[in-house]
């Protein structure tokens, strides 16, 4: 059994609600159903003759007040926030698959609201953006009359109908309030994005913002009221990269995650290197049920061969890299799985796994210095694999980012966790005499790199420009370390003083100039949730300054920290700079995308996307 | 419903930054949410930054076209093909779980060109592992290090892609592992370079150019050439049919054409397709991707449209969640509206149009 048990329905801390998006509260407070309408037609204008045909709509009826009288249990906004959200992720999926007919269920009898389309274009036209990216602006302020809910259903109509494929549609909820009756209703604010393909084959990028009210009438949240205050949209004639996975023989189809063949949280990783010494690049692919050897062709396809060429090992490894471990001119695999030493003292899990490289791409587990049968004798919860001589002794070794182990243990805390396990150094041992291969030990304790916070990633370079090469390792739940190398074979930490503690919820990292100045910067990928930034937006009133900036910044993303010019420190570039708004994010790569002479960044994202349209 | 559970109300003032819940934990690693097929953080595309040149960045990942939802977790980025630009290999956690981006973003060479180099170190470990490589190009600098192993467990190919902009060369510095640095002067625009330590001259490098291939047609699961026999179809009534090709071809080419009510282009092009189809040029089989509830509408517009073709439809997902027939032809999560397979009579796929016919150039017997 991989999965943890379903959490009973005990204390849940806002931290959590914070870090992970989850609703705070049940559903004791929901609305009670019967209840005389209240709010829904307060102030605003429908409150006489409802809307309709025969009424003249006008701006004045996209006015949403704010709830005069607030709910102020964050609990409770949360949870009616959660509840609106989830409708708006169902009235998403509905017009993504483009099911019009089952949009009204979605908008109260009486909406009024802002077309998405005939807006004439902010002044000074459809501005570029770089690889010919058309943008465009709208005027949201200009003088187009509201519609009523056939009118605005139509006006959705016309903008994703007539669009070739409809990609993503994601209405989000951002921020809201509610005001205090037996009936709810509140003010939300809302983020929209449409993303699609237009006949031809361009691609098209709607986005904007929206203040709504929505009423709840029968048990479910409407929109009432829908007011835009930003709409703007890109366009490029063809996407800039082509997915080719399938005609270049790299396609694996696998099931949905949660279902019975899918379902553990061993995130499973990526290697590149020249196996065969052809001089084109190979990938190896660990995965649930089997590993995946690509070996490039001279046609421009791969062909899979992990198991002619001997690395066909356990499935389910999680970091893998290629280096010539032995030095003898070819790339060896080393390959990360999680294990664990069960309570009894017994194995659980797989052992860190070496194959040899016989210098023409195939490969014989290593069984030697520090590895047996069953991988490397240490247990190991591990991630991130990174490679660096920290010793200088000419032989690379390996630094084992360690996790906690998910199915049994909880982070102790969600800003300071210490209790995963602790990371490896793995020391390469060399060559004996007569030139046998000594294998590994791991030295983690005497080069002082032991630490039990949740490491998922580690980068390594050298930071403090004395020639040695210094390790910074990225850590969930917590603070990031960044090991100074002593020259030494010992290293000691200095996040805080260099300024990359970072405190947050580290899953990524990687090294590489982003400001053009010719020294390496640093990118951490966070998480970030939305859930947390709109508790975050209430509850500054009720806790100390400090304390809020620091919850912030946990729930705030990514970071880049730019590198100072005598190797001292870092400083993190402005949030105006951008970069960093993805979500939940993981592995980073820092690279010259559009080859202008910078380096862009490509992030991967995203948790688990469930077939459901609901979000947790 | 996921570790919903009421605290105290007054916790807002009583805030316990450091305490942990179990539920909240639980939950992210909890299977039982994901078995049912809700999301946690989901639908979070992959991010593409492109930098400014000054640290500032734009969002361009909805129209990268490398922006998958399978929730992506390492990512690769190198040389695939040798043709001097970063493609991208993402492992993704679900469905299509191993992505090849392939870079089309085609600027011309001439403007923005690059050089690869890979190091070979003499002092220290040969593979110079952690080593900073400063490219001057013009008058800006920019650095990147070797790596084997770093991001989130994502081992980089041991070669660096400096982009050049506009200019034709650029100098490169090393600051090897051990503390020496060297510069090697003049690398050239579309060249790579083995750079190696204490040598001073970077030496070139043969490239193995092996271009990608171009993807399958989006949405399309079958290649030109290959064989569509039967079309599993739903007709009036929800009966669930299979449509033989051979039997409806009687010898001519058999237009499978996809479209919904929904889709301007399509319902335009519904009249053409009919009038093909009533001269006896060729057979056209119209299905409609509607959704159930929108079928009526669909079935209004092709009488009014297209009299002369039948109504059909596609096969009701089942409660599987299994894809929706006739899912061995098309992918209707990923097809593009309006798709015209145009089928030979033994079912050979002749064209894919992912377009509206062209009166003239689609019209039956042209090439």
């Amino acid at each position: 059994m991989r999965f943890a048990k379903r959490p009973d329905p005990t204390f849940l801390s806002i931290g959590a609600a914070l870090v992970l998006g989850l609703s705070a509260c049940g559903g004791e407070e929901a609305p009670s159903e019967g209840a005389p309408t209240e709010g829904a037609t307060t102030e605003s204008a429908d409150s006489g003759a409802p809307v309709g045909a025969a009424r003249v709509l006008t701006a004045q009826d996209l006015v949403i007040p704010d709830p005069d009288r607030p709910h102020d249990s964050v609990e409770f906004v949360e949870t009616e926030s959660e509840s609106v959200a989830d409708r708006l992720l169902a009235f998403s999926d509905k017009l993504r698959k483009r099911e019009f007919e089952a949009l009204s269920d979605f908008f109260t009898e009486d909406f009024v609201g802002s077309p998405l389309d005939s807006w004439p274009k902010k002044e000074g036209g459809p501005t570029e953006w770089p690889l010919d990216i058309s943008r465009t602006e709208f005027d949201v302020e200009g003088d187009v009359a509201p519609l009523d809910r056939e009118g605005f259903e139509a006006s959705i109509q016309r903008v994703v109908g007539g669009w070739s494929r409809v990609e993503s549609v994601l209405w989000k909820v951002k921020g809201a309030e509610f005001q205090k009756g037996l009936r709810s209703w509140g003010k939300v604010r809302l983020k929209l994005h449409l993303l699609g393909e237009q006949p031809g084959g361009s691609m098209v990028a709607v986005h904007g913002w929206a203040d709504a009210r929505v009423t709840n009438r029968d048990g479910k949240y409407r929109l009432d009221r829908f007011r835009l205050t930003e709409l703007g949209q890109e366009t490029r004639q063809r996407p800039m990269f082509v997915e080719v996975a399938a005609a270049a023989g790299l396609a694996h189809t696998w099931a949905r995650f949660g279902t019975d063949a899918n379902q553990s949280f061993h995130w499973n990783g990526a290697a590149s290197g020249d196996v065969d010494g052809d001089g084109d690049w190979d990938l190896f692919v660990p995965s649930d049920g089997k590993n995946f050897l690509y070996l490039a062709q001279p046609d421009g396809t791969w062909s899979e061969s992990a198991v002619a060429s001997g690395v066909a090992g356990p499935p389910e490894g999680t970091g893998a890299i290629f280096f010539d471990c032995d030095r003898d001119g070819d790339q060896d695999l080393m390959v990360g799985h999680v294990g664990w030493r069960e309570p009894g003292g017994g194995a659980g899990g797989e052992r860190i796994r070496l194959y040899l490289n016989d210098g023409k791409g195939k490969y014989t587990e290593f069984q030697g210095g520090g590895f047996g049968p069953n991988g490397f004798g240490k247990a190991f919860i591990a991630y991130t694999l990174t490679a660096f001589d920290y010793d200088g002794d000419g032989w690379l070794d390996v630094h084992v980012c360690a996790y906690g182990r998910v199915e049994s243990e909880h982070n102790d805390s969600w800003i300071e966790a210490t209790n995963g396990s602790p990371n490896g150094l793995l020391r390469c041992l060399g060559k004996d005499a007569d030139g046998t291969f000594l294998g590994f030990e791991d030295a983690a304790e005497k080069a002082g790199v032991v630490d039990s916070r949740w490491s998922y990633a580690a980068a390594a370079s050298d930071v403090d420009l004395d020639g040695d090469i210094d390790l910074f390792v990225a850590n969930d739940y917590g603070s990031n370390r960044m090991w100074v190398n002593q020259g030494d074979g010992t290293f000691k930490d200095g996040a805080e003083a260099m300024g990359v503690a970072d405190r947050g919820n580290g899953m990524g990292a990687a090294f590489g100039d982003l400001t053009s100045d010719g020294r390496p910067d640093l990118y951490i990928a966070n998480m970030s949730s939305t859930a947390g930034n709109r508790i975050l937006g209430r509850l500054s009133d009720d806790i100390d300054p400090d304390t809020h900036a620091m919850l912030k910044k946990l729930a705030a993303g990514n970071s880049i920290f730019a590198a100072g010019a005598d190797g001292k420190g870092f400083e993190r570039l402005p949030r105006g700079n951008g970069g960093i708004g993805a979500s939940w994010a993981w592995s980073t790569a820092l690279t010259d995308l559009d080859l202008d002479g910078d380096l862009d960044v490509f992030c991967t994202n995203g948790f688990v996307t469930g077939k459901l349209p609901f979000d947790t | 419903m996921v570790a919903s559970s009421c605290g105290e109300t007054s916790s807002t003032k009583k805030f316990q930054t450091e305490a942990v819940g179990n539920a909240g934990f639980l939950a992210r690693h909890n299977g039982e949410i994901f078995r049912e097929g809700r999301s946690f953080s989901g639908n979070e595309r992959d991010k593409l930054f492109l930098n400014q040149g000054d640290g500032s960045f734009l969002d361009v990942s909805d129209l990268s076209g490398a922006d998958s939802a399978n929730d992506g977790r390492a990512v690769i980025a190198f040389d695939a093909d040798g043709d001097f630009d970063v493609d991208l290999f993402v492992h993704e956690t679900q469905r299509e779980r191993h992505a090849l981006y392939r870079n089309d973003i085609q600027v011309p060479v001439e403007e923005n060109g690059a050089i690869k180099v890979q190091l070979r170190a003499v002092t220290g470990n040969e593979e110079a592992i952690g080593a900073t490589v400063v490219a001057s190009v013009g008058d800006t600098k920019v650095a990147q290090v070797l790596s084997r192993g770093a991001g989130f467990v994502s081992c980089q190919a041991p070669e660096l892609i400096f982009g050049l902009g506009v200019e034709e060369m650029a100098d490169v510095t090393v600051h090897w592992p051990g503390g020496g640095s060297e510069t090697f002067t003049e690398l050239n625009s579309g060249t790579a370079y083995l750079l190696v330590e204490g040598v001073g001259r970077a030496q070139v490098l043969d490239v193995v150019e092996r271009p990608l291939p171009d993807p399958m047609r989006r949405g399309v699961n079958v290649r030109v050439g290959e064989k569509v026999t039967s079309i599993p179809v739903q007709g009036e009534g929800g009966a669930v049919l299979a449509l033989d090709v051979a039997e409806l071809s009687a010898g001519k080419d058999v237009y499978l054409n996809f479209w919904a009510s929904y889709c301007g282009p399509c319902v335009a092009e519904l009249p053409i397709l009919d009038a093909w189809n009533t001269a006896g040029e060729v057979s056209v089989v119209a299905v409609s991707v509607d959704a159930p509830s929108a079928r009526e509408r669909a079935a209004a517009l092709l009488k009014e449209r297209a009299p002369g073709l039948a109504l059909r439809f596609s096969v009701d997902p089942p409660p599987s969640g299994a894809p929706a027939a006739p899912a061995a032809i098309v992918d209707l999560a990923r097809l593009p509206l309006p798709t015209t397979l145009i089928l030979g009579p033994d079912g050979t796929v002749k064209r894919i149009l992912q377009r509206p016919v062209d009166e003239e150039k689609d019209r039956p017997g042209s090439k």
